[in-house]
């Protein structure tokens, strides 16, 4: 009996300490960014330009067409391609070309990048560059098409900035100033 | 499907032995939470159902963390709650990775068991997408590091148009809509977990799913006990422009975070992915190819169409239907898609006319007929008649007592017969070691044959037989000892006994006759 009371108890004991575990490992206290560092951050997206070619059909090719399929010009492209450059005290940290989203690269163009900063007063340069001729937008004689808003051919953001310990500087783009922009947390309060 | 077959169990069967058998010293064999950590899972799901009602009443999407706060620093109720709700859901977590590591170690997962892995793998991917969901709820420091972890690792998938990161960035505040969805898939989840749950047992019959009442209010109460003196403590509210040092981390639901840390959110999800494949394959792949034992079949001369395998069967698989050749019963049909040859439904047959080959009631007959004529019998000696998967393992160690061992596949595979048939051929007493009743392989193996022995249930041991010769115990497979004690404590008991005849040249004609068999058949 008394051995069976002292199995017993051990297993009482045994059941808390296994909740305790659990009770500690639901609440770990983990290390997440343990520097100080602040982070630059890039994210944005925009519309970017279209590029197209055109070209004529000649009157062979509209006749092998059906009918109701009969355009004399006939125009297929794609967006526009742009280069992404950081420098970072005029080193360059960050050198990419962007393209439009999807897999035919033809939605909207996404910039997502995070790079690890020491805290304190420093200078960015970061410029955005269209590569590709936006080419023909407008068929001859065709009615104006509606005007979308795309991103400008050249951005650019330069300057000193000011990254606090473990602060986030977010660097965006904003379509109401046609510009880039940056944000920390004191201006997006 | 013994786990011989399986060379992968054979390391975990000895861990789930050694296992069971610590926590059959602490807890006894009826409380012992290893055998019931399905049933345990459903009682968490249970409690965290009923705390998830309550904090939905006082959740708002317009103000997520301020209300989850305000919950939080209610000391009465509101925190009480929510540390049972979260503690309850890192408890499901454990007791289903308990359940699917016995039930993969004993061979539970595969043939007809396959669509109970295969559902259950599912539930442990809801209950983690579930508990992701929840945690992003409250949105605070890990809630955004979850989200934000989790969006990358998504935004590897190419059919999205634009990357979920960028919700996350801080561009501009996250959209009451988002915290909307967030909360009708924290309470979606939850009903198609209910739903793959009715899958999950969809081929058992009488599927036990609540573990015993003492059991299921110790569980809730040393949570509750938890979550009363380890408080939560509301975490900094959530900003996306700003880098947390520590932050508090839930590990159950948040151990993938670090791997995605270390090889970036496209690794990771393809190794998540593959690991989600090779657990699904895992039966499969460590199953040998001819393993899968046959299934049961039925001997339509010998059923009279008492209906008791159909009602005796654990999976469902037998039913009753018409003879081909027409007559006035029923008789029984063996669906091989669901049966796992247990062969139960051998021992519950009184003519023995069903069971899997090799395991029918005549197959064990014909068994005992050859091992009480081995030259090693000796009269009034104990024969100890042990399942393979229990106390079978250790059957040398019955020779050793003085005993004679008689393993068989599983103990609701034993007809009864046997057990007087032995002891009509001189056995001094049987005593039949069983599994406990809620880790049998088969799942009520032992509760059948406690009822046929002790309670009359069809195919019944005859009342002619002496019980007092005749003891079923339940023991777990690493008890050795208890097991040797048994058979001395049997072998005493019957020593004050008389000693009956030996009955040579038993008329077993006659005996079937009386059970119904017809003259000659044997």
């Amino acid at each position: 009996m008394v051995r069976l009371g002292l199995e017993r108890t051990i297993g009482l004991v045994f059941a808390l300490a296994v909740v305790a575990a659990i009770v500690w490992a639901s609440n770990a206290p983990t290390i997440i960014h343990g520097s100080n560092h602040g982070l630059l951050r890039l994210a944005w997206s925009a519309r970017p330009e279209r590029v197209e070619v055109c070209r004529e059909q000649s009157a062979e090719d509209l006749a092998k067409l059906p009918a109701h399929m009969r355009q004399p010009l006939v125009c297929e492209g794609t967006s526009a391609r742009y280069r992404l450059t950081v420098r970072h005290e005029g080193r360059l940290i960050a050198d990419r070309i962007l393209h439009g989203g999807g897999v035919r690269q033809d939605r909207r163009l996404y910039v997502f990048h995070e790079l690890t900063l020491d805290p304190g007063q420093t200078t960015i340069d970061l410029r955005l560059d269209r590569i590709d001729d936006p080419g023909v937008l407008v068929k001859p004689g065709a009615k104006q098409p509606v005007v979308i808003e795309t991103v400008p051919p050249n951005l650019a953001f330069a300057g000193p900035v000011t990254i606090g310990p473990r602060e986030v500087l977010l660097i965006t783009y904003s379509p109401e100033r046609r510009a880039l922009i940056a944000l920390d947390q004191a201006s997006a309060r | 499907m013994s786990a011989a077959s399986r060379p992968a169990e054979r390391l975990d069967v000895r861990l789930l032995r050694w296992a069971d058998w610590i926590c059959d010293r602490l807890y006894s064999q009826e409380f012992n939470p290893l055998y019931q950590s399905g049933t345990i899972v459903v009682v968490l799901y249970l409690v965290l159902l009923v705390t998830g009602l309550w904090l939905l009443l006082f959740y708002r999407v317009g103000s997520p963390w301020e209300s989850v706060a305000r919950v939080t620093a209610d000391p009465w109720i509101g925190n009480w709650v929510r540390g049972l709700h979260r503690y309850a859901s890192d408890a499901a977590v454990i007791a289903t990775a308990m359940h699917a590591f016995r039930m993969f170690a004993q061979g539970r997962s595969w043939g007809p068991r396959a669509l109970a892995w295969v559902t259950g793998c599912l539930l442990l991917l809801l209950t983690f997408v579930c508990g992701w969901t929840g945690y992003v709820m409250v949105w605070d420091t890990f809630g955004l590091l979850l989200a934000q972890q989790g969006a990358r690792m998504l935004d590897t998938l190419p059919v999205l148009s634009e990357p979920t990161s960028r919700a996350f960035t801080g561009e501009q505040p996250l959209p009451m809509a988002f915290f909307f969805l967030n909360l009708f898939a924290h309470i979606g989840i939850p009903l198609a977990i209910g739903a793959v749950f009715w899958l999950h047992l969809h081929r058992l019959a009488r599927p036990r799913l609540l573990p015993p009442r003492r059991l299921t209010w110790a569980v809730i109460g040393v949570l509750a006990l938890a979550a009363v003196t380890s408080p939560l403590v509301m975490a900094p509210k959530a900003n996306p422009l700003r880098l947390p040092q520590h932050v508090p981390t839930d590990l159950f639901f948040a151990f993938w975070i670090p791997i995605v840390d270390w090889i970036g959110g496209g690794k990771a999800f393809v190794a998540a992915g593959a690991l989600g494949v090779v657990l699904l394959a895992l039966p499969w792949l460590t199953t040998k190819r001819d393993a899968h034992a046959s299934a049961s079949t039925v001997d339509e001369q010998l059923c009279v169409g008492c209906n008791q395998c159909a009602l005796d069967c654990p999976y469902g698989a037998i039913a009753m239907v018409e003879r081909a050749r027409g007559g006035d019963t029923l008789v029984a049909r063996v669906d091989p898609s669901l049966c796992v040859s247990c062969g139960i439904c051998a021992g519950s047959c009184p003519p023995m006319g069903v069971g899997p080959p090799g395991k029918t009631g005549r197959d064990q007959m014909t068994r005992v007929r050859r091992f009480v004529t081995e030259p090693a019998r000796r009269a009034g000696e104990i024969v100890v008649i042990c399942c393979n998967q229990g106390a079978g393992t250790f059957a040398d160690a019955y020779g050793e007592a003085g005993a004679a061992p008689f393993p068989i596949d599983c103990a609701g595979n034993l007809h009864t017969s046997v057990i007087e048939l032995l002891l009509r051929s001189g056995a001094g007493g049987v005593l039949v070691l069983t599994c406990p009743p809620r880790d049998c392989w088969h799942r009520e193996g032992p509760k059948w044959l406690v009822e046929r022995v002790y309670h009359g249930r069809e195919a019944e041991l005859q009342a002619r037989v002496n019980l007092a010769r005749v003891r079923v115990e339940s023991i777990n497979s690493g008890d050795r000892a208890r097991a040797i004690e048994l058979v001395h404590t049997l072998a005493r008991d019957v020593a004050t006994l008389d000693r009956p005849p030996v009955e040579d040249g038993l008329d077993e004609d006659g005996e079937c006759a009386s059970a119904g068999v017809e003259v000659g058949q044997w």
